[in-house]
């Protein structure tokens, strides 16, 4: 029992940073209808931002976190400029075969500038985490539950509740329709690119104290992520919460009852499985009610 | 204007002489080349960077003293991605060039192995550092080993961890790559022939991003010393951390991963107290701290395994040249094959039939982060 609640605290905690990922994935796919393939770098990108306020430049830790933050969203708004918008009068496979380009660029542009060797990030606390009866919680993990529940709240909020939100919405379901209602799709776009870069950046600065800081660590939560958006049903935002938890608790699950070398293929077993018998995720609708 | 007779025969003299002085010319600027495969870019950049290093302090200090059959040694680096088919490629692409008469090749087993076939084919030695014991009993009579093969490092993790620390009941954890596969085989094979009990056998996928399970089922064992074989420093970073968190204290002694600079860097205090082989170890000898110190000089970091068997493969590849007095691929062979008592950055050579250098390893300490040379046990059979 003491062991399995610690299977479930460090698979929650997981899943939590898959599930930032692939919220990412998810708006940026419903208001564009493309899978952005650079979603992982832009949690890479954002650690290594992190390395350079906190670490190299010695500036408080908050300041960081918000100039990293800052940093993201200006990626983003240049990212959806010099990626999407040339294409986005093509079809969907120029845009996606452009974000994968991106991905490689910003992989190599850091490399380039910082040199291939991992770095350390510290955490937010001082203390590593707490003994709580048997369980051990990691402090990072409680953080990383804590911003994932404090996101969708948020999220959820924001689109049902605030204009933006709600044109955000309208855009991702129909855009004619939407600009013929005078809202400024390009603009609405331009938010989703934005807002998906700081919410993949946040998932890369809250995991990059516990994976450490590499060039290869944002296409290793990607690729999970992006399973979890499959999961999930793609496009949709409780699905990819669902998606990213439920996978990060099967595989720690399977890991430690099943087979640990196997972990990454429960993942992906659980991914094939819904892929052949509910391609849609637990959440998706099928593609002709959409239609 | 008109040509005296002294000019005229200047001039023919000169005319004549020119092709061969400018041939012998050539001559002099020639090089020897050696090729090499490292991974610039990939998960392992940041070690291919050291190992780089490594071979090109050799390569200056060889230049430096006057070259090798009166010419200088030149290297080029191809980047293998840190994949197999990366270095396949990366060999491909040196072994295209007829004028390299040498190749060093990976520290990576699988890479070693994805590579021997073409080894084979081109018929040139190759220096390489992977030590999956296997690689030198494929029957590929091009393959030299530099640094000591797993079936040493396992033999002296267990004849340590029983007879120095005295503990018999082992937790191994290994990689399941080619390297960590055969690292936890010769591991549980040397605890076989000691008295021991294996509470655990635990392999694990390279990249794993959280080591929970294993702790927790280590920690079931009951298992009172850990022994590992780790290919990447993260992983090794992650798993430190969450074994210490975990509150899991057993004597830990480790493949050389867990002594590099980037391990020690990236775990910091939870390394703190755990043991490792090391075939790299500073204080060993006096090559060993020439070396070190050479490489400190230049690089103004501390030398590791990534940096020291590169180093020693250039220098005993030029020795054999030397020695061999050609380029010959052949007499090269024999020419490394008769080394003896060689004393590199790694160790003193004594080259076997089968092409392993090297046949023991140093234990080291990690101290609150200083590497603290311990014993070298050597193997003799």
């Amino acid at each position: 029992m003491d062991l399995a609640l610690q299977l479930l605290f460090t698979g929650i905690g997981i899943g939590a940073v898959y599930a930032l990922v692939a919220l990412g994935f998810v708006l940026i796919f419903r208001a564009t209808n493309v899978v952005n393939f650079a979603q992982g770098e832009f949690s890479m990108v954002a650690a290594y931002l992190m390395v350079v306020f906190a670490v190299d430049l010695a500036l408080p830790y908050w300041l960081s976190f918000l100039l990293s933050l800052a940093g993201m969203a200006l990626l983003g708004a240049v990212f959806n400029l010099g990626v999407y918008y040339p294409l986005r009068h093509r079809t969907f496979l120029p845009v996606i075969i452009a974000t994968i380009g991106a991905s490689i660029l910003m992989a190599n542009s850091v490399l380039a500038i910082y040199g291939p060797q991992p770095q350390v990030l510290e955490g937010w606390f001082e203390t590593p985490g707490i003994q709580l009866g048997p369980v051990y919680l990691d402090s990072q993990y409680l953080l990383i539950i804590a911003a994932t529940a404090t996101l969708v709240a948020f999220q959820y909020w924001f689109f049902e509740h605030t204009l933006v939100g709600k044109k955000l919405q309208a855009t991702s379901q129909d855009k004619e329709m939407a600009s013929l209602l005078g809202i400024s799709v390009s603009t609405m776009i331009m938010v989703t690119f934005i807002y998906s870069a700081v919410l993949g950046g946040l998932a890369g600065i809250l995991v990059a104290p516990i994976l450490f800081v590499s060039i290869q660590m944002g296409s290793t939560i990607a690729l999970k992520a992006f399973a979890a958006t499959i999961i999930g049903g793609f496009g949709d935002v409780t699905g990819a919460i669902i998606g990213g938890l439920s996978l990060g608790i099967i595989e720690t699950f399977g890991a430690a009852y099943v087979s640990v070398p196997y972990k990454d293929a429960f993942a992906f077993l659980v991914l094939v499985l819904f892929l052949v018998f509910r391609p849609q995720g637990i959440f998706g609708e099928r593609v002709a009610e959409k239609a | 204007m008109k040509l005296t007779r002294r000019e005229f025969a200047a001039g023919l003299a000169a005319g004549v002489t020119a092709p061969y002085l400018i041939g012998s010319a050539r001559a002099q600027g020639a090089t020897i080349k050696i090729g090499m495969c490292a991974p610039i870019t990939g998960p392992a950049a940041e070690a291919g960077k050291y190992a780089t290093g490594g071979a090109k302090l050799a390569v200056d200090a060889i230049n430096k003293a006057g070259g090798v059959l009166g010419k200088q040694i030149e290297l080029i680096v191809e980047d293998d991605q840190t994949t197999n088919p990366g270095i396949v490629l990366a060999f491909s692409k040196l072994a295209a060039q007829p004028d390299i008469v040498g190749f060093l090749g990976s520290i990576r087993s699988t890479q070693v192995h994805a590579m021997a076939p073409d080894v084979m084919k081109l018929g040139k030695p190759v220096m390489f550092g992977g030590t999956d014991p296997n690689l030198t009993k494929l029957g590929n009579p091009w393959l030299f080993r530099f640094r000591p093969n797993d079936s040493f490092s396992g033999r002296v993790i267990a004849d340590y961890g029983v007879k120095t620390l005295g503990k018999k009941k082992w937790a191994v954890l290994h990689s399941t790559d080619a390297f960590g596969t055969a690292g936890g085989k010769a591991l549980t094979e040397a605890l076989g022939k000691l008295d021991t009990t294996i509470a655990i056998d635990q392999g694990y996928a390279n990249q794993s991003q959280d080591f929970t399970p294993v702790v927790l089922a280590i920690k079931q064992s009951g298992a009172d010393i850990l022994g590992s074989y780790f290919t990447f420093e993260n992983d090794l970073g992650i798993f430190a951390r969450q074994l210490r968190q975990l509150g899991v204290t057993i004597p830990w002694v480790g493949s050389p991963s867990i002594v590099n600079v980037t391990a020690l860097k990236l775990a910091g205090p939870a390394l703190y107290g755990t043991y490792g082989v090391a075939d790299y170890a500073e204080e060993s000898s006096e090559a060993s701290k020439a070396f070190g110190k050479a490489y400190r000089d230049a690089y103004k970091v501390a030398p590791d395994n990534q940096s020291s068997w590169p180093y020693d493969a250039v220098m005993v590849l030029a020795q054999a040249i030397k020695n061999a007095g050609s380029t010959d691929p052949q007499k090269i062979r024999e020419a490394i094959i008769a080394i003896k008592k060689y004393p590199g950055a790694e160790g003193e050579y004594n080259f076997d039939d089968k092409g392993d250098g090297l046949h023991g390893y140093n234990i080291v300490k990690n101290e609150k982060g200083n590497i603290v040379f311990d014993k070298h046990i050597d193997f003799n059979d």
